[in-house]
């Protein structure tokens, strides 16, 4: 409690609670999330790093069978923690126009 | 783009990703690639279909994975949290030489730069020969004034010597000098040229710049030596002066040389010696230099000697034979001698007492002792040198070359640098941790000084690294006469504990 407590206190910057708002969105992979924020390579990556270091985010790889049936390698999927849900309630009051940017429905239609 | 790339920037894309992949850590390297593998796949599919390659498409495919080095670092950065440059420990041994080391090259870069350490490093060089005298008449006392007529030297030259087997003359004149390409410079002013036998220099063993013998043999004409003042001067330092035809007066010659600037330090200011066979003139007078036989340096009991000689008229002269022998003191016996005045008077301004004692059982191991002497041995070996230059630098900075001002200016600063260095090493030596050989810090007063008697008085200082204490008495007695160590245990490691772990 006590960590989720200081998660949530946590300020996040606007690349980060973008990116968490993309996760929570919906856009679970590196790539997904590059291509609907706009954001390089070399910025999103390293926040998602950032962000599972502070378990607001966990990932977890996709099972080899499904990688298989569909002939492509497995996918690594990120996932808001609750302490993650927690700071991005957090960030949304910070930032207001973080919804605009990524809406949810965009998300579910996708 | 012809699809025949395609393999190629694949592989250069696969080559990026894996070079990224050293920066991570090894433990997550696998995992770490995989994911960027996987992405790179679903990238390519993205925007470089394999039916319609094109460049533009494949230049977002290498951005994204140069974007792979930011990850990379950025993972590293998170496993391996930054190091922050370890400060030098203050007051460290290797500190100490390295200072030390800086200070002697300083002084000698110094040294080499100054105009008058050159000129009197190249006075060493010209030391003339050993066993020579200047004869002149008895009758002057100003051994400066030409007394020797040219009949007289040309007389003892010819008959069989028992004292001297070598006689050279020479005669200073103004002439003036011009070169023979030169238009007849009627204005230019006349120098001072010793006209002198042809064996002076090779009497005296003076050294010889630029010296050509090929052009010297050449010819029959008399070989002119430059001073390098006048060679710097009239000729621009030109380094082929060397076989040049000159006009000396109504003469002509060659330049065959250039006497290094203090070379020459016999009676007489020349600006260039004309090398003669024979004195043309009888008239006039002029200085003799002669070498002693082993019988004559045998009669030479002081500096100069009473001789009496036969004239071309067998004629009697009284004459003084004076040793040209260089008694002026080299920079390095200046040294020496200030060396030795200053390690005479150290123990007037200091214990040479390294302070080795200790109030505790632990006695340091041989090694920790011969680390410590060898450091010593270092301190000093470095000092010697920075003192011998320092005092050249402050001799010759302000003062000409050969003046005797610099000599004592060398001598003074010499027993005062060495004097006060030596102080400063002992002392550092004593406030040297035996252990790690750090300076011991934080001195804490202790007792009071009215209290001697009845209780302990003096300072504490400690080793920061916490191997030792180090007391130093306020006043000494008889039972505490000398600063003393105290080996610190292990039950105070946890007042270092942050020093420790540096």
């Amino acid at each position: 409690m006590a960590r989720e407590t200081k998660s949530a206190d946590a300020k996040l910057s606007h690349t980060a609670a973008l990116i968490l708002h993309a996760v929570d969105a919906g856009f679970i992979y590196g790539f997904s999330i590059m291509e609907m924020t706009g954001l390089p390579s070399g910025t999103v990556y390293p926040a998602m790093r950032r962000l599972e270091r502070d378990e607001l985010i966990r990932s977890h790889w996709e099972r080899q069978s499904i990688a298989d049936a569909e002939q492509r390698p497995p996918r690594k999927y990120y996932k808001l923690t609750a302490a993650g849900k927690i700071t991005l309630e957090a960030s949304r009051k910070r930032y207001p126009l973080l919804e605009r940017l990524i809406p949810s429905e965009e998300a579910k239609s996708v | 783009m012809t699809p025949a790339f395609m393999p190629v920037l694949r592989l250069f894309d696969q080559a990026l990703i894996c070079a990224a992949s050293l920066v991570v850590p090894n433990r997550q390297r696998a995992e770490w690639r995989q994911e960027w593998q996987s992405e790179l796949w679903h990238v390519r599919r993205s925007c470089a279909p394999a039916d319609c390659a094109a460049w533009p498409s494949e230049q977002r495919v290498m951005s994204f994975c140069l974007g792979a080095f930011q990850d990379a670092f950025c993972l590293r950065r998170q496993c391996m949290p930054l190091r922050l440059p370890r400060p030098a420990k203050q007051g460290s041994a290797a500190q100490c030489i390295l200072a030390l080391a800086a200070i002697l090259f300083a002084c000698y870069a110094t040294a080499l730069f100054l105009p008058g350490v050159r000129a009197e490093r190249s006075l060493m060089v010209g030391q003339v020969n050993p066993g020579l005298v200047m004869i002149q008449n008895a009758g002057y006392s100003d051994n400066a004034s030409p007394t020797i007529r040219p009949r007289q030297y040309k007389t003892w030259k010819a008959r069989r010597q028992q004292y001297f087997d070598g006689f050279a003359f020479y005669r200073v004149e103004s002439n003036s000098v011009t070169q023979q390409s030169a238009l007849a410079n009627s204005n230019a002013s006349p120098w001072g040229v010793a006209h002198a036998s042809t064996n002076l220099f090779a009497l005296l063993g003076l050294p010889l710049r630029f010296a050509d013998p090929v052009h010297n043999s050449a010819d029959n004409l008399p070989a002119l030596i430059l001073s390098e003042a006048k060679w710097t001067r009239e000729f621009a330092a030109d380094p082929h002066i060397a076989g040049t035809v000159v006009r000396v007066g109504n003469r002509t010659a060659r330049i065959a040389g250039v006497a290094p600037n203090g070379s020459w330090k016999l009676p007489g200011k020349a600006d260039a010696w004309l090398l003669e066979p024979e004195p043309e003139t009888t008239s006039g007078a002029g200085y003799v230099i002669a070498r002693l036989t082993p019988a004559g340096a045998a009669e030479m009991w002081t500096q100069c000697v009473h001789i009496t000689a036969y004239g071309p008229d067998d004629s009697q002269d009284d004459l003084l034979g004076v040793s040209i022998e260089d008694y002026r003191p080299s920079p390095w016996s200046i040294y020496l001698f200030a060396l030795l005045l200053a390690l005479l008077a150290l123990p007037a301004i200091t214990s040479v007492s390294l302070g080795e004692s200790s109030v505790s059982p632990q006695n340091t191991s041989w090694t920790r002792r011969l680390t410590r002497w060898s450091f010593l041995s270092t301190k000093i070996a470095l000092l010697l040198p920075i003192v011998y230059f320092a005092s050249l630098d402050t001799a010759y900075a302000f003062t000409t070359p050969y003046s005797n001002a610099s000599a004592y200016i060398q001598l003074v600063s010499t027993f005062a640098l060495c004097l006060f260095g030596m102080r400063w090493i002992l002392r550092d030596q004593r406030q040297r941790c035996p252990v790690c050989l750090r300076l011991v810090e934080h001195p804490a007063q202790v007792g009071q000084a009215s209290r001697t008697f009845l209780a302990w008085n003096g300072t504490e200082l400690m080793c920061m690294d916490g191997h030792t204490l180090l007391h130093v008495p306020g006043i000494p007695t008889s039972w505490f006469g000398a600063q003393r160590w105290l080996y610190l245990d292990t039950s105070w490691d946890f007042l270092f504990a942050g020093s420790l772990g540096d």
